[in-house]
Order: structure tokens, then C-alpha cells, then sequence
């Protein structure tokens, strides 16, 4: 993972959500291109069914249509803020289906489950995200809430969901995670 | 390690559990209120989100089929033309908007409208109003709701052509917003309430707008923050 084709894939990005913002439209289909494996992935798991993550996906893309302007590269590598858009849309469509009923929401995902301790995609995009030190507090933490915290952030699952699957009380879930959150945040605090 | 959690704590917990993903129903709700009224706990929310950011490494890569792209092709092609004065209206309010709260939406400042109203006879009207705005140089609505005909009017100013579509939900205290319909970019517009969504429309209850995918009928949430809020008085 060469230092110089990490920088070059971002900077492309970069220039292409610049251009977004411009309304290029070729531009958005530049970055469609860079990305959509990716934030299909995201949508995938967590919506649970292709038909629903690819309505997902294209309202993504027309978010990022419309908020390119917005996104800094001060502030955020721009793959970190594309897959925002995408785990929150998923998650926004997975809330809102709970509250239609739907039956379609695959209760952990299991199906599409992925060996979490496997870095898979996007290297070269993503090579230089200061990751190390998450992963070593994330580990450091008791297995319980580590596993729940990533069922949460890669599954998009609830309290009550992770409750349900781990058939424990919702008071003891909520315990164990808030527990691992605070202790996660003064381990990345402290260095 | 068991004593409970200070009131610190206890928020910045709250902030980390949005950024996961873990609230539904009413805690969601809240959790998301407080996100726009109180900037402190929005940075709290964004910086969890930038902690836990290096997670989106591990997410494998799947193919989306080919007609995604057609789609999303085809909403472009059905979206205003924009000259160039509006673009640059709308890279300023972008900037604006980012250096008041980063690469979200802007932090929202709530305000409220009274005004004094003649009272007719026989019987006082029931106005309620709202000024539905953001902190940075964005779209101000101005809406103005008659209980007793059950209609909403709305002034529009300020929202940006774009992909998607302005949508506007009330929020009464504590509960999960309910869409009111999507409205137009600019002008007046009047909302016929449905009998059922009149009692939502209580003093304290927030009327927010977000920009959302166009659709014949109202989303069950939104799937963003909002552009713009306002808390409903009545006059």
C-alpha cells in the first residue's frame, strides 16, 4: 500500500466531489464509480436485501449530489464522509421500516455476516485513516460490549435488538455498551 | 467500575449511542431533538462520529446492479437546471454553514414569531405560527396554521434547487416526526391538514423541514437532519 496511490485515490475523489458540488454530472458518476461497492456494501448489510439497499444506494447518491458542497477535505477523507451518508441513510431506512412493520428487516443480518476480523476493501482509499489506535482500544475492551458495539456499527442493530440476540435484559445491554463506550473514549482520549 | 455514570457521562454516552445506531423509537426522537437544539452535544455526536470512523475500513465491498446508476441518471435528469448566480448562493451558504458545524447540516437555531392579531368576532381564531429557519444563511419558512380550518400557509424562501425534494414534518414534544407532505422550493404554499395530524400541531411542537428523495406521498421518517426548524407558537 504505497503511500503515493492512497494520496492519489483520495485526491481524485476529492476533485470529483468538487466537481459535484459544481453539478458535473459526469463528476457524479466518477464517484459513483470510486464508491459504489463500497457504500453498497454498507447499504447490503444493514438493510439486509438487495432490493431495499439499492433504493437505498440511489438516494445516497442523490445526497451526495446535493451536499458535495459541503464536504471538507480539512475535515474528513471524503471515503470516511461518502460511507457516513450511507451507514446513516441505512440505518434511517432500517429505523423507519421497524416502524412499518416490515418484515424484511433481517434481525442480525446474519446472512450476510462477514468475518469482522478481516479487513477487506477499499485499501488504497483508506490505507492512511489513523485506525490503529481504535482497533487496540476496541480490543482492549470486555468481548461482550466489543462484540455488541460492532454488531451496532456494521449491523446497524438496536439495544433492543442486541438484547434480543444475546437474550439478555435491555437494562444489562445498555449496561455493558455504555460501560465499553466510556471506557473506549478514555482510552482513545488518553493516547 | 460499576458506580453509575456522572450527568457528564451520562450525555456524552448518549451522543456516542446516536452516532452507533443503537436508539429507536422515542429515545431515537429525543436523542435526535437534542442534536439540533444544543450544538454542544451535536459536536459531542460528531466527534464519536469521527472516532469510530476507521470501523468503515473493514466494510466489505458488494456490486450494486447496473440499474442504480440509471436511476440515479434519471432523478438527475429531472432536477431544475441551475444557473450559475444560484450555485454560487449556494457554495457561500455551504461554507457558512460549515464553519458554524462542520460537514453536517447547520446547527439550528429555534425562534419564534409573534405577532399581535386583530381579535374577530365571535369567536378568537386559533393561529399558531413558526418560523422555520437555520443558524447560517439558509431557507426561512414562514408558516401560519388556522386550527379552526385546519390549513396551513407557508412563505418559502431560500431552499436551493437540487436532487431532492423539501419536506416538511411537524414533531410534537417527545414523539417521532410525522411528515406533512412535500412542499415547493419557493413562494406560498397552503397544506390542507388531514383530521388526523391537526392535534400534532401543538404550541412546543417543532416544524422542521429536510430535504428528502421526491415522492407522491409522505416518507414515514426522514433520512436526514434538517435544513431547517421551528418551534410552533400560538398567537
Amino acid at each position: 500500500m504505497p503511500p503515493s496511490r492512497t494520496g492519489e485515490a483520495r485526491e481524485a475523489l476529492v476533485a470529483a466531489l468538487a466537481a459535484v458540488a459544481r453539478q458535473d454530472r459526469a463528476a457524479l458518476r466518477q464517484v459513483y464509480d470510486l464508491t459504489s461497492a463500497k457504500l453498497f456494501g454498507i447499504c447490503l448489510r444493514i438493510c439486509g436485501d438487495r432490493g431495499s439497499a439499492e433504493d437505498v444506494l440511489q438516494a445516497v447518491y442523490l445526497k451526495i449530489w446535493d451536499r458535495a458542497g459541503q464536504f471538507d477535505a480539512a475535515r474528513a477523507s471524503p471515503i470516511t464522509w461518502l460511507a457516513a451518508i450511507a451507514r446513516n441513510s441505512a440505518i434511517d431506512w432500517r429505523r423507519s421500516a421497524a416502524v412499518r412493520g416490515s418484515g424484511a428487516v433481517a434481525g442480525d443480518g446474519g446472512a450476510l455476516a462477514v468475518a469482522d476480523e478481516t479487513p477487506l476493501a477499499d485499501q488504497q482509499l483508506l490505507a492512511d485513516e489513523a485506525d490503529a489506535r481504535l482497533h487496540r482500544c476496541l480490543g482492549e475492551l470486555d468481548p461482550r460490549a466489543q462484540g455488541c458495539i460492532r454488531s451496532a456499527f456494521f449491523d446497524g442493530l438496536t439495544y433492543a435488538e442486541l438484547a434480543a440476540r444475546e437474550n439478555v435484559p435491555l437494562g444489562t445491554m445498555k449496561s455493558w455498551i455504555r460501560r465499553g463506550l466510556m471506557r473506549l473514549k478514555n482510552c482513545l482520549g488518553d493516547g | 467500575m460499576d458506580e453509575p455514570l456522572t450527568p457528564e457521562q451520562d450525555r456524552e454516552a448518549l451522543a456516542a449511542e446516536l452516532a452507533l445506531g443503537l436508539l429507536d423509537g422515542q429515545a431515537r426522537a429525543d436523542a435526535l431533538r437534542l442534536r439540533l437544539g444544543d450544538p454542544v452535544f451535536a459536536a459531542l455526536v460528531e466527534a464519536w462520529e469521527v472516532k469510530l470512523s476507521p470501523l468503515y475500513s473493514e466494510w466489505p465491498a458488494a456490486d450494486p446492479g447496473g440499474d442504480v446508476w440509471n436511476r440515479i441518471d434519471a432523478s438527475l435528469a429531472d432536477a431544475p437546471v441551475k444557473d450559475v448566480a444560484v450555485i454560487e448562493t449556494r457554495l457561500r451558504r455551504w461554507r457558512a454553514s460549515a464553519l458554524l458545524s462542520g460537514a453536517v447540516a447547520a446547527a439550528l437555531a429555534l425562534v419564534l414569531l409573534v405577532q399581535p392579531v386583530p381579535a374577530p368576532v365571535p369567536a378568537a381564531p386559533q393561529l399558531a405560527v413558526a418560523r422555520i429557519e437555520s443558524a447560517a444563511e439558509g431557507p426561512v419558512v414562514l408558516a401560519r396554521y388556522d386550527r379552526t380550518s385546519g390549513v396551513m400557509r407557508l412563505q418559502i424562501a431560500g431552499i436551493d434547487a437540487g436532487a431532492l425534494t423539501p419536506e416538511l414534518w411537524v414533531i410534537p414534544a417527545g414523539r417521532d416526526p410525522v411528515s406533512l407532505g412535500q412542499i415547493g422550493r419557493a413562494g406560498t404554499a397552503e397544506i390542507a391538514l388531514p383530521a388526523s395530524h391537526r392535534p400534532l400541531l401543538q404550541d412546543g411542537a417543532t416544524l422542521a423541514i429536510t430535504m428528502e428523495p421526491m415522492s407522491a406521498t409522505p416518507h414515514a421518517a426522514p433520512s436526514s437532519a434538517p435544513v431547517a426548524a421551528g418551534k410552533i407558537i400560538s398567537i
